[in-house]
């Protein structure tokens, strides 16, 4: 089991290497530098020369390479050019709320589809079953962006329940009376449109799984035999079926990641939530290669390290894998 | 895996989720701020206060309420108004010199300004040669201290901008950025080190001065206590400012901003409003709309090193088929003025009406047959001519040059739709209308970067649709578009137009010192830049701004819309 | 691992590839969900088809740069414009055809592209097996996990070449690797069978063996895995117009909505935000629903990763 992990490790160390490389050999063939975006008259050629030598690019290309590494190595991840400030500080600014709008909807969704997956199992071919199923399938196949505009357009705009974009309130942040609390509670209530958006288009899926694998496990010889010992169906669903279930469960939870950090960037982008998939969008339209790298290079490091995890976990929960 | 410990976190959860949502929906009553306080909506926080780095629009704003320069435009657009000056610079025409006294003024932290800190800004910007105001700085030999409050700047040679836009240079204070700038100098890239600085608390001596700023949700500014011209009167305005500070709250996109304003949750939306809000907004008698002018021009280039774009006729026939009128009522929905020369008509002082129009007022089938006239008469030759035997309009074919070989299919080149919508709309729309005449044209948008990359300094591309958002008042960009020595990379003579006439205009211009005389010059400059025409000028848009009717009143409307520095210092709270 | 509806009995693997198929076909008719899936897509296939229509009847109702001339901003519904119109006077519902038009072309052929590229891939890791079959597969892992719409948007932003057809290309590029992954499983399974021996015994070249005799057998299961890449291809192009960074002379349904979006229209004109987005999101479901379809019919183990992306 340790040799497993140290080998995959090894290999997502690799990986993560390459696709470093990669970036770097990307941003450097692309056409445009950050200083092609400043269109102003009053920059001369001279000027704008003198800035790209400031800014390292006129380096030998191998020297830039080995700073690039470096500053990786490092942790620093260089300078953003639009802030012109630490990406490192940048990407800590905005990670903590990605992760908590992320997390919170993937584990709602999550426990939400798991639950309903068992019921619509359960009730296989019942009025429960179909309803869950086509809800999930329908639900799960909305366009996201246009989702979220329309949650806005009724949630936000008609009924007026909720703010339209952004995470905090200013007026509260600026109010010394308001503690914590205050603020959480502002929080939480910013977070309710993109939360719903996330949940909505991610339950589905964790329904099907669950619904299917259920399905299969209810097949099996115990299931049979805690029939036979006579026990209720309540604890055959809750405590021998599902447990055995949960299992595909999470590794769609893993493969299903990349799919949801697209989606997160949209629902970043059209709630204005400060986070990194919004971060990056921006990034890349500014032509900030550092923060544009280092944003991407974050998001393909965390999918990789989930999948391990999803990979180890999954050898964890089933006995019957062994490395 | 035990289910019953599952079931429990599970439960906790959910019941902690479906708590957080109450608490979150009872949440909803927002509390104020202190009246006094204006709530503006801005689409973006600014990148950084660090003023040598702040070029763009978002940061521009905030830095130039802090930041402020000897002279500034009055509200009405080019004449010059002393503002940290005391009065006009004193010319000395025999030493090429100009003196400025300063006015008794204090910094946000309660110091004096001095003529130290104007000689110390001047130096930082030559020594570190400063992106964006080094070429204003590179013709001032010397710039002296005379006393506490007096400037001397020597110049090597006559230089129209250094009335428009070297006095105009903001101010920073030498105590400051003395420190930053040492450091800096020891460095194996200074001027990287200088930009990167972060500047937590900018003293300037401006009207409003930085208390707080949460990443990407609001910058809160206070009103300098020290700002020297509180009860003063200026240009004709009684100063304050009356409003004890300002908030500035990021809203990401405009829907959010719009609704904001006609909610009143925001007293001023510091941005143009998009068309589709724009009926909703005068339907609200709540919200009082602005419309202004707008320094900026758009426009439609052409290559003029390679065939057919080196042919006037060709450019004069594609400008006549260019219909500026469709672009702005359509694409830009009306929010627009139509532009016939590179310098906008509400830059008054400096803009020459009387210039060659091309296509002005005709409708389509007027359009097709002026064009067709002219390229006739140049010799181009059709298959299918667009206009056929008895005069009519029809789909033009197989165009071909003077020389008889086809015209290839050429691009368009325009930014993505994500960049500027509207430019890559109007790319569209002239695409098809060459098109309609037989010209092979293809619009085709680019990232932003890529493409100016390849039209300014590569120069390998047919045609482009470009534009300065914010040109300055002072119309020296035309010597920067169109003189031959700004044609090579990076320059901004994209087109590659070459004129010695022009070029000798343009150093006249220059070196004018009178603004009459150079009026004169820039006016002639247009009308040849307009008859050769290396760019096709199409639009200028409209600047329209929504302010809450109750609860700030006294807004003061210059060219860029009513959020300037005036307003900001004059606007009071309707009682 | 999902049988939504009545599962089917397996047939044999030995028979002739086109009556196989046949066969298929009959069990695939009989799910319901297969049913749905193919109705909601031939009303998406009239859509494309009748797209061709409006601009000939009237220059006006051109999708892209027909006018009406008598508008000149976003209208409600009329019986001059069936679903109003949009910011510059443009015909919404003519827009609508146009756009599965390109929802069709962009999905089918970066499907297409992806689908043979995995196909191709798979089998020859499957069949070559060692050095080949890991560097193939690491790299398919690395691909398949990673977020395509940002990897894109990157790339589209880094080069700068917004056409619909380089977006498609790179739809394909990035989209790849989960069929190859399945089809890699079966050519392994295959490839213990007498047949492939017998081939090899009688001289056959590699090359002749992957594409005789092992292609035919994974060509349903690469057929099953287009339908999932369409709904992906489709979803990331729409994704990608609706950030801007879709082709802007193409009308898509991304488009639209970033037109509504981006000039003001979201909370005034619901005629134009609704069609565009309920499109997308039936064709993707359309789409998704012939996916399970079809996987019913074919066998379920061999699917590890089925889930939309």
């Amino acid at each position: 089991m340790r040799k497993f992990i140290l080998k995959r490790l090894l290999q997502v160390v690799v990986i993560l290497f390459l696709i470093l490389t990669i970036l770097f050999v990307l941003f450097r063939l692309a056409p445009g530098d950050p200083v092609s975006r400043l269109v102003d008259p009053n920059l001369t050629p001279e000027e704008a020369d003198h800035l790209i030598e400031q800014m390292g690019l006129k380096e030998p290309i191998w020297t830039q390479y080995l700073m690039y590494l470096k500053n990786f190595a490092s942790g620093e991840f260089g300078y953003s050019f639009h802030y012109g400030e630490p990406v490192a500080k940048v990407i800590w600014e905005r990670l903590p709320n990605t992760v908590m709008l992320f997390t919170t909807a993937v584990i709602l969704a999550a426990l939400v589809g798991i639950s309903w997956g068992k019921i619509a199992a359960w009730k296989k071919g019942r009025f429960q079953d179909i309803l869950l199923t086509i809800a999930s399938l329908v639900t799960h196949t909305l366009f996201l962006p246009w989702l979220a505009l329309l949650l806005v357009w009724v949630f936000a705009y008609h009924m007026e329940w909720f703010p339209i974009t952004g995470m905090i309130s200013d007026e509260i942040w600026l109010d010394p009376s308001s503690g914590f609390f205050g603020k959480l509670v502002d929080v939480a209530h910013h977070m309710v449109l993109p939360l719903a958006t996330l949940f909505l288009i991610h339950f589905g899926s964790y329904l099907l799984v669950m619904r299917s694998s259920m399905l299969e496990t209810l097949k099996e010889d115990y299931i049979l035999l805690a029939r036979a010992k006579g026990l209720s169906e309540r604890a055959i669903r809750n405590q021998h079926a599902a447990p055995n279930a949960w299992l595909p469960v999470v590794t769609s939870v893993g493969l299903s990641l990349a799919f949801s950090i697209n989606g997160g960037a949209l629902t970043e982008t059209v709630f204005s939530w400060p986070g990194i998939g919004r971060e990056m969008v921006f990034a890349v339209s500014n032509n900030d290669y550092p923060l544009a790298q280092a944003s991407f290079l974050l998001i393909a490091a965390v999918v990789l390290m989930a999948n391990l995890v999803v990979d180890v976990l999954y050898a964890y929960l089933d006995p019957r894998i062994r490395y | 895996m035990a289910a019953g410990v599952g079931e429990k976190i599970r439960r906790a959860l959910l019941g902690a989720a479906a708590a957080l949502l109450c608490l979150g929906l009872a949440a909803g009553a927002a509390r104020a701020l202190s009246d006094d306080i204006i709530r503006v909506g801005v689409l973006e926080e600014p990148k950084s206060l660090n003023l040598w780095l702040a070029n763009d629009t978002w940061s521009q704003r905030v830095v130039d309420l802090i930041y402020e320069p000897l002279y500034v435009h009055g509200p009405k657009g080019q004449e010059l108004v002393p503002w940290l000056a005391a009065g006009p610079p004193q010319f000395d025409a025999a030493q090429l010199a100009y003196t400025v006294k300063l006015r008794p003024a204090k910094w946000s932290d309660g110091s004096d300004l001095t003529a130290q800190d104007v000689v110390f800004t001047g130096k930082l910007i030559q020594d570190f040669q400063m992106p964006l105001h080094s070429s204003k700085w590179k013709f001032i030999k010397k710039v002296e201290a005379l006393d506490k409050h007096t400037v001397r700047y020597w110049l090597q040679k006559p230089k129209a901008i250094f009335l428009s836009r070297t006095l105009l240079t903001p101010i920073v204070q030498k105590k400051q950025w003395e420190p930053i700038a040492k450091s800096a100098q020891g460095a194996q890239k200074p001027l990287q080190v200088l930009l990167r600085h972060k500047m937590d608390k900018p003293v300037g001596t401006g009207p409003f001065m930085l208390a707080s700023w949460k990443r990407g949700v609001f910058v809160y500014l206070l009103r300098n206590p020290h700002f020297f011209g509180r009860n003063q009167t200026i240009a004709g305005y009684p100063l304050g400012p009356y409003i004890k500070g300002m908030i500035l709250k990021v809203f990401g996109t405009a829907d959010a901003a719009v609704l904001a304003l006609r909610k009143g949750e925001i007293d001023y939306y510091w941005n143009s409003i998009q068309p589709g809000y724009i009926q909703q907004i005068k339907d609200d008698p709540e919200v009082k709309l602005f419309v202004n002018k707008k320094s900026a021009v758009y426009f439609l280039g052409f290559n003029l090193r390679k065939a057919p774009f080196n042919d006037v006729n060709f450019r004069r026939a594609v400008a006549t088929l260019v219909s500026k009128e469709f672009i702005i009522q359509r694409i830009l929905q009306g929010e627009a003025e139509v532009m016939h020369s590179l310098v906008p008509p509400g830059n008054e002082f400096y803009y020459n009406p009387q210039v060659p129009r091309y296509g002005d007022g005709l409708d389509w089938n007027q359009r097709v047959q002026t064009a067709y006239q002219i390229l006739k008469k140049a010799g181009y030759t059709w298959q299918v001519p667009p206009v056929n035997a008895s005069g009519e309009v029809v789909k033009g074919q197989g165009i071909r040059l003077p020389g008889g070989q086809p015209l290839a299919e050429f691009t368009i080149l325009t930014p993505p739709a994500d960049y500027d919508p509207h430019r890559a709309m109007s790319g569209q729309m002239i695409q098809e209308w060459l098109r309609a005449v037989g010209i092979p044209a293809l619009s085709r948008p680019m990232s932003f970067g890529a493409m100016v990359q390849r039209i300014k300094d590569q120069r390998d591309f047919d045609c482009f649709v470009l534009g300065y958002a914010k040109l300055s008042l002072d119309p020296g960009y035309l010597r920067a578009f169109f003189h031959s020595a700004m044609d090579r990379p990076r320059g901004y003579n994209m087109s590659g137009y070459r004129n010695p006439d022009f070029d000798r205009l343009a150093d006249e211009s220059e070196n004018a010192m009178d603004p009459a005389v150079r009026r004169q010059l820039i006016h002639k400059m247009q009308a040849m830049i307009m008859q050769d025409l290396p760019y096709v000028p199409l639009y200028n848009p409209l600047v329209v701004e929504g302010v809450r009717k109750n609860r700030f009143s006294g807004w003061v409307p210059s060219l860029g819309g009513i959020g300037n520095e005036w307003s900001f210092c004059v606007i009071k709270l309707v009682k | 691992m999902s049988k939504l509806l009545k599962a089917s009995p397996r047939l044999a693997r030995r028979h002739p590839w086109q009556e196989r198929l046949a066969e298929d076909w009959r069990v695939f008719r009989s799910s319901l969900l297969g049913k749905i899936g193919m109705a909601l897509l031939l009303l998406f296939g009239l859509m494309a088809a009748g797209s061709y229509i409006p601009p000939l009847l009237d220059p006006m109702y051109h999708p892209m740069t027909g006018v009406d001339p008598l508008v000149l901003k976003s209208t409600p519904p009329s019986a001059r414009h069936w679903l109003g119109t949009d910011f510059m006077g443009r015909d919404i519902f003519s827009q609508l055809l146009a756009g599965a038009r390109v929802a069709f072309m962009v999905g089918v052929s970066a499907a297409f592209m992806a689908v043979v590229l995995g196909t191709a891939v798979g089998m020859t890791a499957g069949y070559m097996g060692r050095l080949t079959e890991t560097i193939l597969m690491r790299l398919a892992d690395m691909i398949m996990v990673m977020p395509t719409l940002l990897i894109i948007l990157l790339l589209a932003a880094l080069f700068g070449k917004l056409n619909i057809w380089t977006i498609v290309l790179m739809i394909a590029l990035f989209r790849w690797p989960g069929v190859s992954r399945v089809i890699r499983a079966q050519t392994l399974s295959l490839k213990q069978r007498p047949f492939i021996d017998a081939a090899r015994v009688a001289g056959a070249s590699h090359f002749r063996i992957i594409f005789r005799h092992i292609m035919p057998n994974v060509l349903p299961l690469a057929f099953l895995y287009m339908t999932f890449r369409v709904t992906a291809a489709i979803v990331i192009e729409a994704g990608l117009a609706f950030l801007g960074f879709g082709d802007p002379g193409t009308v898509s349904w991304g488009m639209m909505l970033q037109w509504v979006w981006k000039t003001g229209h979201m909370f005034t004109a619901p005629y134009w935000l609704l069609p565009p987005g309920i499109c997308i999101s039936l064709i993707t479901l359309s789409f998704y629903m012939l996916g399970r379809a079809m996987d019913e019919v074919l066998d379920p183990r061999l699917r590890e990763e089925g889930q939309r992306e």
